[in-house]
């Protein structure tokens, strides 16, 4: 059976992705991102746009298509979020 | 002596409630994530209870000398460590709240309340008895799925905090002999071990944009 993924578990695997650099390019395409977080296009669209605007990702333009990239807020997020997902799994619980 | 144990035991229990609800309380703040704020509940109530116990038996040990807790103060003291089991077993999804076995209903859950239905104080003890029970059998779940250490330790530490409980309600049908002192000196052992995951996190302050 599928696991379920909460929203925040979703936006921490799209903001790790993100943090890796595809083809020695700056960011990760948006191909990238739906095939590692597993994630619709539609539902990824907007979740993308909120974290721009929240300031934990960037969008950089490259070769004629957009990137995202983790910005430094976004990695201090990801390093809260991977610190508080063990603790929640020391009890048993998911994050 | 038993009123120093049970002091010390209620300021561990003050102690491991109060630094394990901040720090979920922290990782709430930074994370939003929903499981933590209920974390955070869960271990502030079940750290706040045994702060009320600890200060009952303490005001009792000075103040009042009457060599037994006011019954007041231990119902509130264990009314809020109910919350906080509560709030974990919700955190594991409570599908039913008795075992469906039939069985297990007449021999496992009966005697829990056999013990005093005049109290509500019993009472609660018994409620918090069987979250506790549904936590520990939870996060062992989780344990045998993940293989994480420090799952096993949280889920040993539940099981001892409820076998803490049971080996209490025993010291009332023999009450001079070493039960309740045990039971004591294995809901610290619980305290302990509910408390190591604790360790695991970096000490050093993260810095977080106030934005976000």
């Amino acid at each position: 059976m599928a696991e379920h993924r909460t929203q925040i578990k979703i936006v921490g695997e799209i903001l790790d992705t993100a943090t890796q650099e595809i083809d020695e390019c700056e960011g990760t395409t948006i191909t990238h991102i739906i095939r590692k977080a597993n994630i619709s296009h539609g539902r990824l669209s907007r979740i993308l746009n909120n974290l721009v605007s929240q300031g934990l990702l960037e969008q950089v333009t490259s070769k004629r298509s957009y990137r995202y990239k983790t910005s430094p807020s976004g990695r201090e997020f990801l390093v809260a979020y991977k610190t508080f997902r063990e603790f929640s799994d020391d009890f048993g619980l998911t994050i | 002596m038993e009123f120093f144990l049970e002091i010390i035991l209620n300021l561990i229990g003050l102690l491991v409630g109060l630094v394990i609800g901040t720090i979920s309380y922290i990782g709430f703040k930074n994370t939003a994530s929903p499981t933590l704020f209920r974390l955070s509940i869960a271990f502030f109530a079940i750290g706040i209870g045994f702060g009320i116990l600890a200060a009952g038996f303490i005001l009792d040990d000075f103040i009042f000398k009457t060599g037994d807790i006011n019954r007041g103060i231990s119902t509130l003291g264990v009314a809020s460590q109910v919350v906080g089991y509560w709030f974990i077993a919700f955190s594991h999804t409570i599908r039913t709240f008795f075992p469906k076995s039939r069985y297990l209903r007449s021999i496992g859950a009966i005697p829990l309340f056999l013990v005093s239905f005049s109290y509500i104080e019993n009472i609660l003890r018994a409620v918090s008895f069987i979250l506790l029970v549904y936590g520990a059998i939870e996060t062992m779940i989780s344990y045998i799925q993940g293989r994480r250490k420090t799952t096993l330790f949280v889920a040993i530490g539940l099981s001892l905090l409820g076998f803490g409980e049971i080996i209490g309600w025993y010291s009332f049908v023999f009450p001079e002999s070493v039960l309740y002192a045990s039971s004591i000196v294995i809901k610290i052992g619980g305290l302990i071990s509910v408390g190591i995951p604790v360790s695991k996190i970096p000490l050093k302050k993260i810095s977080f944009d106030e934005n976000l």
